[in-house]
């Protein structure tokens, strides 16, 4: 009982922190139909600079806070030069490249920053050894941190778009963008304001995950980008209820394949489930039937 | 008009005529002046630890020589030093242009097993003498496995994977009864696991009652530790790199398995110690012993002050100001007698010819380089034996974790 608990416990964590990045990519979706295929690397650009920030010595929350800031900044920098200009053009799909383009010169850039090697990452949360016995099975602070803080992350983002006015101006550009405009909603402002928080999302799940592993080099994110997209697919795009239920359902069956089967085959369970769902119910679990009429 | 056209043709030939002479005497006055030495190796990249710590190696080696007065009086020359980052199709690339150029006398090989082995085919079929620096896979030297006739112009300087896993194994069998294996997905990986349960069973002992693998970069270990806990094993052995071992560490210390864990030799490197942090302690692992013993033999301490008075206390020597690191074998040492070796066949040799040089380096016995005394032989290609492999183990004293020869524990 106590594997099978392990298993459980570790999957939600996981599984929490894909439902986390998920949110930041359906974000950006809702408001101008784009995936940024570069949110990878600002996972990885606020975890370093968070490890290198306080391993020289600044107060934690401050770096965490800069970091935090600088995510955000960056992906309004990404709408201003890689997306903007590219959905000018009717029907580009250049995004795709410039998005990927600028998660690749990120990297790039914090290579040349902060050298190609792993940084180590501080504990911010708890220790590595700090554990609870939870119904018998040893569960780790950091996995409860990690699972209850992207929990209520993604819990007051949904409330946040349900009941706010910020919420009723995202979803209403989402809905229609040249009639949200007319009827005076500042769609250039709440399509800024959407990026900078998607970035503030990634920020934080980069710092969390990196608290998992323990350390980050330039090449963090690519892997827990693919699997937040999968999770946001198979949840629906554009519902954070939907990423969060199957963020944690491909965290939790990732573990118990993994643990049950075999750990080589649970990287499979992401695809499997993918293309089973877009077979299934191509809109995904709570999303909903888009009609285009021609 | 007629005689200028005559005068300006007269000129064109002269040129290209001169030009001709100039294209066929240059290389051959380059030829006879030195000794050009060709390498590829990850320069930059996140794996630069080995090829930039084997570049430092190989500059001081070719610095020393030359202040001696070089190879039978001919300076030498690192006259192609290329990057390939650890890519394979990079590393082809490279070994190709430096194939192409007949003037390279002797070749410094990549810094990891899948680009060695993408290069190994063609660099053997060049025949030119060929260095391996640090690829762990046997079958980069004896394509039918160690013991077998070796590749002609193929000399391996790494600690190789059989022969690690015979120091490993035997540790395991004398220590522990029950024993798990995490190991990379890569072929270093698996050929990994498949040389410690053999290593096992020939130590005397059953092989290992559990086995899981993780892919490079993971970030948790969640189910592979806990499955090795449910094996119910005494110690887990782990096969990887330092940075994915550290994880493996992290996990255990969160599902409160405190089983020792024994690791290869990236245990013992920076990024081992950098990502495990207080946990190192206790955890074992195995590496070249040159740099663990006390009073070091001439040949290393020699080396070691050379490489402190050359590039000062940097990352490859390690934290300890008086003491370099002992990943030090593995990441420049290695390259630096891989370099000497090559060298001193081309003494032997008094020839660039590539069959004169092989059989120099051959004719080699009792050799002091820096990891081990070296013998080498038409059947004899790799440098490094079980016997000058080591097990350590991280031991905490004040707020230092240095590592310990486990035998003086």
């Amino acid at each position: 009982m106590d594997f099978f608990l392990q298993m459980i416990f570790s999957g939600l964590s996981v599984g929490a922190v894909y439902a986390l990045i998920a949110l930041g990519l359906n974000l950006t979706f809702w408001t101008t139909r784009v995936l940024n295929f570069g949110q990878g690397s600002v996972l990885m650009i606020a975890a370093m600079l968070t490890a290198v920030m306080i391993g020289s010595g600044l107060n934690m929350l401050l770096a965490i806070l800069i970091s935090l800031a600088v995510a955000g900044a960056v992906l309004i920098i990404s709408e201003i030069v890689a997306i903007r200009p590219l959905l000018k053009v009717s029907g580009s799909m250049g995004w795709v490249v410039s998005t990927l383009g600028l998660g690749i010169f990120l990297q790039g850039v914090a290579s040349l920053a902060f050298g190609t090697q792993a940084v180590a990452f501080p504990d911010v949360l708890f220790s590595s050894s700090a554990s609870v016995q939870l119904f018998g099975a040893w569960v780790s602070m950091q996995y409860i941190a990690v699972f209850m803080i992207s929990v209520l992350i993604v819990g007051l983002m949904e409330l946040f778009l349900r009941y706010s006015t910020w919420g009723y101006g995202v979803r209403a550009v989402a809905h229609d963008p040249d009639l949200a405009s007319l009827m005076g909603i500042p769609v250039r402002k709440v399509v800024l304001y959407s990026f900078m928080f998607s970035g503030l999302l990634a920020g934080v799940a980069g710092i969390l995950v990196s608290q998992i592993s323990g350390t980050v080099d330039p090449g963090f994110g690519l892997h827990l980008l693919i699997l937040a997209f999968i999770a946001a697919v198979v949840g629906g795009m554009g519902s954070a209820t939907g990423a969060l239920i199957a963020g944690l359902a491909l965290g939790v069956l990732e573990k118990l394949i993994a643990g049950y089967y075999s750990p080589a085959a649970a990287h499979m369970v992401a695809f499997v489930l993918l293309v089973a769902v877009l077979a299934i119910r191509p809109q995904g679990l709570l999303g909903k039937k888009e009609m285009v009429k021609v | 008009m007629k005689r200028q056209n005559k005068t300006v043709t007269f000129l064109v030939m002269a040129a290209l005529g001169l030009s001709a002479v100039a294209m066929i005497a240059v290389p051959a006055m380059a030829e006879s002046d030195t000794i050009k030495i060709g390498m590829t190796s990850a320069l930059t990249g996140p794996y630069n630890e080995f090829g930039e710590g084997n570049r430092r190696a190989v500059e001081l080696a070719i610095k020393e020589w030359n202040e001696r007065g070089g190879i039978n009086g001919k300076e030498i020359e690192l006259a192609m030093l290329l990057d390939d980052q650890l890519n394979p199709d990079r590393a082809v690339q490279n070994m190709r242009r430096i194939l192409d150029n007949p003037e390279i006398v002797g070749i410094i090989g990549p810094a990891g097993s899948g680009p060695t082995l993408a290069v190994i085919d063609m660099a053997e079929a060049d025949g030119r003498p060929y260095m391996n620096p640090i690829a762990q896979t046997p079958m980069v030297t004896y394509p039918d496995g160690t013991g077998t006739t070796p590749r002609r112009n193929i000399f391996s300087f790494a600690l190789q994977n059989d022969v690690e896993a015979t120091a490993m194994g035997q540790h395991l069998v004398e220590n522990f009864q029950r024993v798990g294996v995490v190991h990379e997905s890569t072929a270093y990986g698996v050929t990994g696991l498949d040389y410690l349960t053999e290593a096992m069973k020939e130590a005397g002992g059953d092989g290992p009652v559990a086995s899981d693998s993780y892919n490079q970069g993971a970030q948790d270990m969640t189910a592979q530790v806990a499955r090795m806990n449910r094996a119910d094993v005494d110690a887990v052995a782990a096969v990887g790199l330092g940075r994915d071992l550290a994880v493996l560490r992290r996990t255990m210390a969160r599902l409160n398995v405190n089983v020792p864990l024994i690791a290869s030799n990236g245990a013992l490197g920076q990024p081992f110690q950098d990502g495990a942090g207080e946990l190192v302690e206790g955890v074992q692992g195995t590496m070249i012993g040159a740099f663990g013993q006390r009073p070091m033999r001439e040949a290393t301490q020699d080396f070691v002050d050379a490489y402190k008075a050359e590039y000062g206390v940097d990352r490859w020597w390690g934290n300890d100001e008086q003491n370099p690191q002992l990943f030090m074998a593995i990441s420049v040492s290695n390259g630096y007698d891989a370099a000497n070796i090559l060298f001193e066949g081309i003494r032997r040799a008094e020839s660039t010819d590539p069959d004169a040089i092989i059989e120099g380096i051959e004719s080699i016995r009792d050799y002091e380089g820096v990891n081990a005394v070296y013998n080498f032989s038409s059947d004899r290609h790799h440098a490094i034996e079980a016997n000058g492999v080591e097990v350590f183990q991280y031991v905490k004293r004040g707020d230092d974790y240095p590592l310990v020869p486990v035998g003086e524990l």
